[in-house]
């Protein structure tokens, strides 16, 4: 869809992913790096047997789940002759995206207003933890700090100890998944203003959009709403969602079209006396507590009934159960779990990614199917300086002495 | 404001509910496009029954849940088990350039407004279809909310502590995740619409948009076995790091050590106490080895600090630290204030209310939410008369037949 735009990619890992959605969508993305890599090439995980070699800017699974539908070129942005490259190529890109601290590429004379000056038409987009001024712009930040400064922290884990973050990092990754729709939001006003556009993107701001009804509680409700384990706060009550089951674990709410029909099922087990079965409206059960109404079969009985049901059942027969019943059960799947999920396998979702060293691995596919111009992986990432020919000799025409000298190979 | 919105002139009807299609039609709303937001009292959405309430005090028109999700919206209530509604579908799909629905898969066909009906009425829609699995496959019926597709996407099992159950994310997550994807794959659409007249369906699917933000960690699994799991706030390339307890109730700040840089710099902030000098300590690799015993340690020192001289004196050194925040301390966070995040806004019922604002801001242009959002049925009038050109006697026909409930 995006087939006729050409994207710069100046970020590292707190940006990777922007550029690689838009290639995804069909933009044409020249990822620039560093002669000496992409900082996240230096993160994990790792395909361990090119770690110590010569292939070690190779090895980083980080850098390859978020680097496809990318070419990759080096340039020595400090140097005048990769300064003057990048200003070359960015005659010519629809959008540019870095990541840099605030002010560190107008140090190098590559922020905004020297890129405009070099083609009136670019989308500028810049992502940095909170933004490009501001009291915190100049803070030092991590995934857990943003979490933290964001505000989802304070929601999640158990009250009798510490807040905890996701154990993966992602605030990067709201911040980087959204520059994409400021991208192609300040694209559009380009189009009608025909003006070069900044989008400032703040990962503190996309943090505290993760918190989704208790980002503004406090000034709404007059409380904050406070973190209680896997117990959920929906309105007036406190539902647990995750209950122990044979192999794990598996998330189902108490809500009316569960409830309707695991009533029976309890029922039929003996875990309750048959006369629960007209004992509540269940249809409507999960709205009448919410409205606070008196109730035959309180909360915590129901919870209790169906702690009991899923006690001595495994993650796949619950899925399989709550699937052929129309019920909603979920296991909490672990990455085995994912990878055997029939669905995503029939949806023909994952890609096999070839990998650097001979060996492959599978990955997530395609962000959405379309109908009409289906997306596609063109490209897996690039090495480290792979396509400096094919790129600056190619559509820039640099002789190769100046490539050698841009690029430092 | 600049000249023109983003979106300015673009119609879009929103059939979606809950989290991650209003979220999406949001986007454009607030950029400027027209988005009639179609609902209906005979089936309200969850969203308005969860709260935050203005004042604690529950109702429809009183959650900002649902009010921060559907900024910018024109509020129309159709029952589409009557046929009347039906035939106010068809006229907004053809009347719209995006039609939005989340509906259980097949349902928008069975009502006589799926994809193939709707290019007939408009050729060049672009329909959006967003639910848990997907529109097709054998999981595809699954009904539900992000809490599970965030469980069988494998949130959960990474969230909380490793002698615990997992405690998840908080509520949701994966409706956090996808509105970003198919907020701008919805714009690519577009654009390529704007480009070439074709339409397009999209088939979004939340589980598998939200797998992106866990790729590295299951291209990991699939070649090496290796599996990821819940370890608190711990990493092994940063030692220590977590959050430490400080003076007041439940008070926290988060500090990251990732290099032996900001090892130094935690020492000397804490006073370059004897214990920091172990030659243990001195790389991430040893700090990760006896990490209990620094977190004691730590603790010890933030125990007797409030978190923001944490956060300070640390953020002094360069060393990553950030309060835990909740939402009071965002409502006074100053670089919130700075960027302009929560802004006030009238609504109908709830009176002037803060509303949280965008994620990125465009230069020369006060983005952000435009107006509040609707209360159940608010703009039924305007959007049948103005937007549809129905007459007074149409409208009455509706209101008789029950179609506008």
């Amino acid at each position: 869809m995006l087939s006729p735009y050409t994207v710069l990619d100046l970020t590292d890992e707190k940006g990777e992913l922007a550029s690689m959605v838009l290639g995804d969508l069909g933009a044409d993305v020249i990822k620039v790096e560093p002669l000496e890599g992409s900082t996240s090439r230096r993160i994990g995980p790792f395909v361990d047997h090119l770690l110590n070699g010569e292939q070690a800017t190779e090895a980083s699974l980080h850098y390859y789940a978020f680097n496809r539908n990318k070419r990759g070129i080096t340039l020595d942005l400090e140097s005048e002759a990769g300064r003057q490259t990048l200003l070359k190529l960015a005659e010519t890109a629809d959008f540019v995206i870095e990541s840099a601290p605030p002010g560190r590429m107008a140090k190098l004379g590559l922020g905004f207003d020297s890129l405009k000056a070099v083609n009136s038409r670019m989308v500028y987009v810049a992502i940095t933890a909170f933004g490009q001024d501001g009291p915190y712009a100049e803070m030092a930040a991590s995934d857990l700090t943003l979490a933290a400064l964001g505000g989802p922290m304070s929601l999640q884990g158990v009250p009798e100890r510490a807040p905890v973050r996701l154990s993966v990092p992602q605030a990067w990754l709201h911040a980087s998944s959204e520059a994409v729709v400021g991208a192609l939001t300040a694209h559009a006003l380009m189009i009608r203003t025909g003006e070069a556009q900044f989008v400032d993107v703040s990962a503190q701001t996309a943090m505290v959009w993760t918190m989704l009804h208790g980002m503004s509680a406090h000034q709404i409700q007059g409380y904050d709403f406070n973190r209680g384990g896997s117990d959920v706060q929906l309105g007036t009550m406190t539902l647990p969602i995750v209950y122990d089951c044979a192999d794990g674990h598996v998330v189902l709410i108490t809500s009316g079209a569960v409830l309707t029909k695991m009533v029976h099922w309890w029922v039929e087990e003996g875990i309750v006396p048959a006369d629960w079965i007209d004992a509540e409206d269940w249809p409507t059960y999960e709205r009448r507590l919410l409205y606070l109404e008196p109730m035959n079969k309180d909360l915590d009985q129901v919870v209790d009934a169906a702690r009991r049901y899923v006690a001595n059942k495994t993650k796949q027969e619950l899925l399989d159960l709550g699937l052929r019943e129309g019920v909603t059960l979920a296991p909490v799947s672990t990455l085995e779990d994912l990878a055997r999920f029939k669905h995503l396998e029939d949806r023909r979702y994952w890609v096999n990614a070839p990998l650097p060293g001979g060996s492959q691995t599978t990955a997530p596919g395609l962000l959405v199917k379309l109908s009409e111009t289906p997306m596609s992986v063109r490209q897996w990432p690039p090495r480290l300086g792979q396509h400096n020919q094919e790129i600056l000799g190619g559509s820039l025409g640099l002789s190769k002495s100046e490539i050698t000298t841009a690029t430092g190979d | 404001m600049p000249a023109q919105l983003p979106f300015e002139g673009l119609k879009v009807a929103d059939f979606s509910w809950v989290g991650v299609g209003p979220k999406t039609a949001k986007y454009l709303a607030d950029h400027g496009a027209t988005v009639v937001r179609v609902e209906s009292e005979t089936r309200v959405d969850i969203l308005r029954t969860i709260g935050p309430y203005k004042d604690a005090e529950p109702g429809p028109n009183r959650s900002q849940f649902f009010g921060d999700w559907n900024t910018s919206k024109l509020g129309l209530t159709l029952n589409l088990k009557t046929p009347e509604a039906i035939d106010v579908a068809k006229r907004l799909i053809a009347w719209a350039d995006v039609y939005v629905e989340s509906f259980t898969p097949g349902t928008m066909d069975e009502l006589g407004i799926g994809y193939e009906a709707a290019k007939a009425l408009n050729p060049s829609i672009i329909m959006v279809s967003t639910c848990l699995m997907g529109q097709y496959g054998p999981a595809s019926p699954f009904a539900g909310y992000g809490f599970h597709a965030s469980a069988m996407a494998g949130f959960h099992q990474i969230t909380g502590w490793a002698d615990l159950a997992p405690d998840g994310p908080w509520v949701a997550y994966t409706d956090t995740v996808s509105p970003h994807f198919l907020a701008a794959t919805t714009m690519a659409a577009m654009d390529h619409c704007r480009r070439t007249g074709q339409g397009q369906h999209i088939d979004a699917s939340q589980l598998e948009m939200s797998l992106h933000f866990l790729a590295p960690q299951i291209m990991d699994f699939n070649l090496s076995g290796r599996q990821v799991s819940r370890d608190g706030n711990r990493h092994e390339s940063a030692a220590p790091q977590g959050a430490y307890p400080c003076l007041g109730d439940d008070q926290w700040c988060a500090i990251t050590v990732e290099t032996d840089v900001q090892w130094r710099g935690l020492c000397q902030v804490m006073g370059e106490p004897g214990w920091s000098g172990d030659s243990g300590f001195q790389s991430v690799a040893g700090r990760w080895q006896r990490h209990d015993e620094i977190d004691e340690r730590i603790a010890a020192w933030t125990s007797g600090k409030t978190a923001n001289e944490v956060m300070a004196e640390l953020q002094a050194v360069g060393v990553p630290a950030g309060v835990v925040q909740r939402s009071s301390d965002l409502a006074e966070d100053p670089q919130l204030k700075h960027r302009g995040f929560f802004r006030n806004l009238d609504h109908q019922e709830m009176g002037n209310v803060p509303y949280a604002g965008d994620q990125f801001k465009i230069k020369g242009y006060d983005n952000g939410p435009r107006f509040a959002a609707p209360c159940l049925g608010q703009h039924n009038e305007m959007v049948l008369k103005e937007l549809l050109g129905m007459t007074d006697e149409e409208v009455v026909e509706l209101v008789i037949a029950g179609a506008i409930t």
